[in-house]
């Protein structure tokens, strides 16, 4: 504020006078403004607001009750869910089993150490040091399955013997996943070639595969496998119903990866292609040091997708007979000592299992893309 | 840039290190290249010019592959260019190429970029690789960005970085196709500058081009090419003050408008 006085000389100075200081504008920060803004922006707004609000005091209070305040979660039989909540010692009972399926307790160890071999390898981007990364992540991937076979199969490392009818559980799940997700990728990529290549032969087969693989839904393929895949065998032979199962994932997800990969080829500039040609790259050099690695930096998102779909489709596996943690739960459902009707346990149980897995599969793969991107502006 | 011209390094008696002869091609019924014939020495630079869609792309990109011919003949280096993987891979070690759009491989690092050549195509170890990338670099004055990725620099640098690439790989003969017309006009400098210096080392080089300037200061020899067919080919000063053709003085009076 300024006030004028008339001085001595009868010029007019200017004095400074500081004024208050104003309190902070209520609505610009802070809680108050950001549910302002957010949630009672507007008459219509305010109004939703009002109603989710009420409605999720209607509903998560019982929920809440149900799944933690009255759940029973000591002692191991059914007569022990007294309460109106939830029977989770249905789950802690039929815990092993919808983890591991009957498969021996004193040999789990071998199933986790299985695990956390594919865990480690998966998380290897994490830990490896750089110089390595691309050949051993690859090489670690591919010979993954094959390893985890003979942990737990048992016979070559001089260990007991457990047959694949004692395999199964979630642990089952995870691992047929991951083993047609790993083969899958590479096959995916060379029918992906081969429907591009100039030889009509081999375009024809790879379109014909990549088709029939997508186009045929997942159990009718299961089924057929069983009927089919023995008529590939030397004649005798009994091929085991988990090989068969695994066999018939990685041709699916193979089928449905050529198709991802191909959005990605398209997305790759022919300057691309000639730059590699003026060097003198051979194809495969091309192929796989070129052009692959922005294929599949492009094609992630869809990549995810589909691994994600995979594994949510191994719940089918109960239909023909395989004790995935599906199956197992209903197994569990149908004992005559836990008939006491806990299906919503069993199936809030898997589904938050499964849940878990696909988060952390979205959320990996979201980093890896951060982590991506920076290389990929041009 | 200077207009005075850097002496050639051809010697007269030297003999071609590219012939092409009566070189035809069609893209279904177009017929893209209608005989061109080109002699080109050792350590001779050419320009060429011409209207866009006039076949420039396409003739250089015969001489190191890019795109088939179907009629005439062609040596590089004394390898003759048919459809034999032998001969395809040996001319492609002896040719470089720079492209309007770089072409750099945005997922490798500057000084991957560099090295992917000479690791799997000339078998060098990645250590010697490495230094031979870091000297180009270096001569490209962009060695302080080895470890960036394409994407992260300008384009000019992107342009430097390619000729640099193509340097790697020791080539005997340089094509550039139009290298600056993709880049903001203040960048254009910078990538002439190392052209001129390649120049002066005396590289083989074949230009499409439309900067008059380096044309003048540093081609051997200017052709139009029109239509598909090289109209008219001289040294710079008799191209450029003395055109013989209609063609030709309609398009320098175009180009040199603006
Ligand atoms: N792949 C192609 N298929 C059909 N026509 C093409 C193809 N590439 C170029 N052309 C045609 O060939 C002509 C010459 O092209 P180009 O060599 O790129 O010309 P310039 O580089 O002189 O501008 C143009 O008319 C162009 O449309
Ligand atoms: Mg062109």
């Amino acid at each position: 504020m300024t006030k004028t006085t008339t001085g001595a000389m009868g010029t007019q100075a200017r004095v400074f006078e500081p004024s208050p200081a104003q309190p902070a504008p209520v609505t610009s920060t802070g809680a108050y403004a950001w549910l302002r803004e957010n949630l009672f922006s507007g008459w219509l707004n305010s109004l939703v607001t009002i109603g989710v609000v009420a409605l999720l005091m209607t509903l998560l209070p019982p929920l809440f009750n149900w799944l933690f305040f009255d759940a029973n979660l000591s002692g191991s039989t059914q007569a022990d869910c007294t309460g109106d909540g939830a029977c989770w010692v249905f789950i802690k009972v039929w815990l092993q089993p919808l983890l591991y399926g009957s498969y021996p307790t004193e040999s789990l160890w071998r199933v986790n150490l299985s695990l956390v071999l594919l865990f480690g390898t998966l998380a290897s981007p994490f830990w490896l040091p750089k110089h390595l990364r691309n050949k051993v992540d690859i090489a670690m991937l591919l010979a993954l399955p094959f390893i985890a076979i003979i942990i737990l199969d048992g016979r070559l490392l001089g260990l007991d013997y457990v047959a694949t009818d004692y395999w199964g559980g979630f642990a089952l799940n995870l691992f047929l996943a991951a083993a047609s997700i790993i083969l899958g990728m590479p096959l995916g990529f060379l029918w992906a070639l081969g429907r591009r290549s100039q030889m009509p032969m081999a375009r024809s087969i790879c379109v014909i595969l990549i088709e029939f693989f997508r186009g045929t839904p997942v159990l009718a393929l299961f089924f057929m496998g069983s009927v089919m895949l023995p008529l590939f065998f030397p004649e005798g032979t009994n091929v085991d119903k988990l090989l068969r199962v695994w066999i018939v994932l990685t041709l699916f997800m193979a089928g449905y990866m050529a198709e991802v990969y191909r959005g990605g080829f398209a997305a790759i500039p022919q300057g691309q292609y000639e730059a590699a040609d003026a060097l003198g790259l051979s194809f495969w050099q091309t192929t796989l040091l070129v052009i692959l690695p922005q294929v599949i930096k492009v094609s992630m998102p869809n990549i995810l997708a589909t691994a994600v779909m995979l594994f949510k489709n191994t719940t089918f596996l109960m239909i023909i007979g395989i004790f995935e943690v599906l199956s197992t739960a209903q197994n569990a459902l149908t004992n005559s000592n836990w008939l006491g009707g806990f299906s919503t346990e069993a199936y809030l149980f898997v589904a938050v299992v499964y849940w878990v897995c696909c988060f952390s599969m979205s959320s990996v793969a979201a980093h890896i893309e951060r982590k991506l991107d920076t290389s990929h502006r041009s | 840039m200077t207009t005075e011209h850097i002496t050639s390094a051809t010697d007269a008696s030297q003999e071609d290190i590219i012939t092409i002869d009566k070189m035809n091609k069609w893209y279904g019924d177009f017929h893209v290249l209608k005989d061109v014939s080109l002699k080109v020495k050792k350590g001779e630079r050419i320009v060429v010019c011409g209207p866009s869609g006039s076949g420039k792309s396409t003739m250089i990109r015969c001489i190191n592959r890019l795109e088939e011919f179907q009629k005439g003949q062609m040596f590089v280096n004394g390898i003759e260019m048919i459809d034999d993987v032998k001969n395809i891979e040996a001319i492609r070690k002896d040719v470089g190429m720079v492209f309007q759009h770089f072409n750099l491989f945005p997922h490798l690092t500057i000084l991957e970029n560099l090295t992917i050549g000479p690791i799997w195509v000339q078998k060098k170890p990645k250590e010697e690789a490495e230094a031979t990338a870091m000297k180009y670099l270096e001569r490209v004055k962009i060695a302080n960005q080895a470890l960036k990725y394409p994407g992260q620099l300008s384009g000019g640098q992107q342009q430097r970085v390619a000729v640099a690439r193509s340097l790697c790989m020791s080539p005997e003969i340089m094509l550039f196709d139009e290298p600056t017309s993709a880049l903001d006009p203040e960048m254009v400098k910078e990538v002439l500058d190392v052209m001129v210096e390649l120049a002066e080392e005396g590289m083989t080089m074949i230009c499409v081009t439309h900067e008059m300037g380096f044309a003048k200061k540093v081609a051997d020899r200017v052709i139009f090419m029109d239509g598909g067919e090289i109209v008219e080919e001289n040294t710079p000063d008799e191209f450029f003050d003395n055109p013989q053709t209609d063609r030709l003085q309609l398009f320098l009076s175009q180009v040199l408008q603006h």
